[in-house]
């Protein structure tokens, strides 16, 4: 089972890393790939607002910006599964409500995060790859081009994400939302990839 | 389950199975030694070595969320009570095997304090006896910017600073960490 | 010798984060006014009532402790940032991490003769100081380079170092190599092409020069990239004493000293 490629797009839609592991797909322009994050990045965003929010309580806005106080509450907040989870191309509406019940009942002078977005398009699929997205809760996104038929995409994902957390963020010479260039990442990632493989 | 209880058996278990680990006393005096260099650095004044010491934990802060998050595999806090304990019990015993208590809650839910019984940043450390860095010197500040740089990076604006240390003669270790408001605007349509 | 002291004197001493402190700490029996004597205006400091101290815990509970790696990595990767900030070069960058492990090394070298001293003899505890215990303190070039290779990265990296060679060639006696196939301070960290010369791994080199000196063995450290295709981080740590300790070096030797 192949592991094709992955892209990671940074929160504000920018392409900071393309890699590819293993032939099967053909090779885009490096434009290309910058088109296909900020595409990407953009359809994500609509298959987000176009998810239904689900108002909780309604509790007064704040009124001095620089105290703490009552947040406007509008939005879902507790969709609380970080990986993808399933092949559907939906987002997790029915567990977003699920879970905004839940805290809805045990949150009677708590408030909600009302910045957490319904989660957006999770994958995508041809017959020759599909394409799987993790967004973490910070906003960054990793994009798997994987063939159709693999299996257990977010254990990859995961791992991918904890060496993504070791060699770019502990890296001292990385800025963050830059494009990611460190020699150590590509040499875990791909030498974990090939260990698997 | 509380909340609580919940996070504190996460936090164990993570500490148990998944943090790779090194020996304390190279955590300890290599911040022993950034501390020492700042002091150096802004001439002794505290103040400036607090605000630094601050901005250097944002920057960590930033970093080290996605940490937490790719070990902890945590989701997204219903309440700040919840973000509160899982700071506590997953945050401070993943990276400082720590749990300091949440306690003395405002009744709006926006502030807490973490009261620290152990703080391994600050073992084997005495401020200096030049009969001020006992009034000004918070030598955990870093903490504080750690907290701050990590929730604003999960849409939490917050603002944290110590009231007391053991290092000062007090009898307790306690910061105070406030919600100053929830980010909305993580990707303004607009700007695209 | 001379030019790099005042500074580094007074890092050690803003900041009593082990050094004397934990001197100190090792006797008991000694009030902590003691240790201020020689400050004027010292009214001594305040100390929590339930009088949880450094002087009120063993010097030895840390000895296996441990914490996240993570969190050296963060705190490691904030001092470079933090020095790269304030210097010029690459050169200038290797220098100041340097100086950053340099109190390490003094204070992990009192820890160290304390610990060996204290399992072997350890009813002695209360009276005798930690300088006054002669089978542990090295006083020849390669019993100090053991002590590193050994005992020093054990308690840091929880291993020894990989390898100890003495330079090959006559016109540099005084010069000593040591080994690390995977220095635990670079493991996530990915040095810009731009500027490959440069080894983080100075803050370790500086480590070992504040043994060294503490010792009595004047030297400069320096970190070096030696990469093979087996362990790309590996790096040797160039030890070079000074022309003092050579002559010493030399007395000894004929006075049949090891």
């Amino acid at each position: 089972m192949s592991v094709f490629s992955l892209i990671i797009i940074n929160k504000a839609g920018g392409l900071v890393y393309q890699r590819e592991f293993q032939p099967g797909l053909r090779k885009l322009s490096t434009n290309d790939y910058l088109v296909l994050a900020g595409t990407f990045h953009g359809v994500h965003a609509i298959t987000r607002t176009i998810t239904p929010k689900l108002p909780l309580t309604v509790t007064a806005p704040a009124t001095t910006p620089t105290t703490a106080s009552t947040p406007n509450v509008t939005s879902p907040s507790a969709t609380s599964t970080p990986m993808p989870s399933s092949a559907a191309a939906t987002s997790s509406a029915t567990a977003a409500a699920a879970a905004a019940a839940a805290a809805a009942a045990t949150t009677t002078h708590s408030f909600p995060n009302p910045g957490v977005p319904a989660t957006g398009l999770e994958t995508m699929e041809t017959d020759k790859f599909r394409l799987t997205c993790f967004q973490t809760l910070t906003g960054t996104k990793f994009l798997l081009f994987t063939d159709p038929l693999m299996t257990n995409i977010d254990v990859i994902m995961k791992k991918i994400y904890e060496l993504y957390a070791d060699f770019v963020m502990k890296n001292p010479f990385y800025q963050l939302e830059m494009p990611v260039r460190c020699e150590s990442f590509d040499r875990n990632l791909t030498g974990w990839l090939r260990g698997r493989a | 389950m509380s909340s609580a209880t919940k996070a504190s058996r996460i936090g164990e278990e993570l500490w148990k199975t998944r943090v790779d680990k090194v020996n304390a006393e190279l955590v300890t005096l290599t911040y022993g030694t950034i501390v020492a260099q700042l002091c150096q650095d802004y001439d002794g004044n505290y103040q400036e070595v607090n605000k630094q010491l601050e901005k250097m934990g944002y920057n960590i802060g930033m970093r080290l969320i996605e940490d937490f998050l790719a070990k902890s595999n945590v989701g997204r806090c219903a309440n700040f009570r919840e973000t509160a304990d899982m700071i506590a019990k997953v945050g401070f015993r993943i990276f400082l095997n720590i749990a300091p208590t949440v306690t003395n809650w405002t009744s709006d839910n926006n502030q807490f304090s973490l009261v620290f019984d152990e703080n391994p940043l600050a073992d084997f450390v005495e401020l200096p006896d030049d009969g001020r860095a006992q009034d000004e010197l918070w030598f955990s500040n870093i903490l504080c910017g750690v907290l701050r740089g990590a929730l604003e990076m999960v849409q939490m604006q917050i603002e944290a600073h110590f009231v007391s240390d053991v290092l000062r003669g007090d009898d307790t270790t306690e910061m105070r960490v406030s919600l100053v408001r929830y980010i909305e605007d993580e990707m303004p349509p607009d700007e695209e | 010798m001379t030019q790099p002291q005042p500074p580094r004197h007074a890092a050690m001493l803003s900041i009593s984060n082990g050094g004397s402190s934990l001197a100190a700490a090792a006797d008991k029996q000694q009030p902590p006014q003691h240790l201020h004597t020689q400050s004027q205006s010292s009214q001594g400091l305040r100390v929590p009532s339930n009088r949880k101290t450094i002087y009120d815990r063993h010097l030895n509970r840390s000895r296996n402790a441990e914490l996240s790696r993570a969190s050296f990595a963060f705190l490691f990767a904030e001092m470079v940032t933090y020095a790269q900030r304030r210097v010029t070069g690459i050169q200038d960058l290797e220098k100041r991490l340097n100086e950053q492990g340099y109190p390490l090394g003094l204070r992990l070298l009192d820890l160290l003769f304390y610990r060996t001293m204290s399992s072997s003899t350890s009813s002695s505890l209360s009276s005798s100081s930690t300088s006054s215990s002669p089978p542990n303190r090295p006083l020849r070039i390669l019993p100090l380079l053991h002590l590193i290779h050994g005992p020093l990265w054990r308690l840091l990296f929880n291993r020894p170092a990989d390898a100890l060679e003495h330079s090959v060639s006559p016109e540099t006696p005084n010069e000593y190599m040591i080994t690390d196939n995977d220095p635990l301070v670079n493991t996530y960290i990915s040095v810009p092409k731009e500027m490959n010369m440069l080894n983080c791994a100075a803050f370790v080199a500086g480590i070992i020069e504040g043994v060294c000196d503490g010792c009595g063995f004047e030297a400069k450290v320096t970190a070096h990239n030696q990469p093979t295709e087996m362990w790309p981080g590996r790096t040797i740590f160039l030890l070079r004493f000074g022309e003092s300790v050579m002559e010493r070096e030399k007395v000894l030797e004929r006075a049949g000293v090891k």
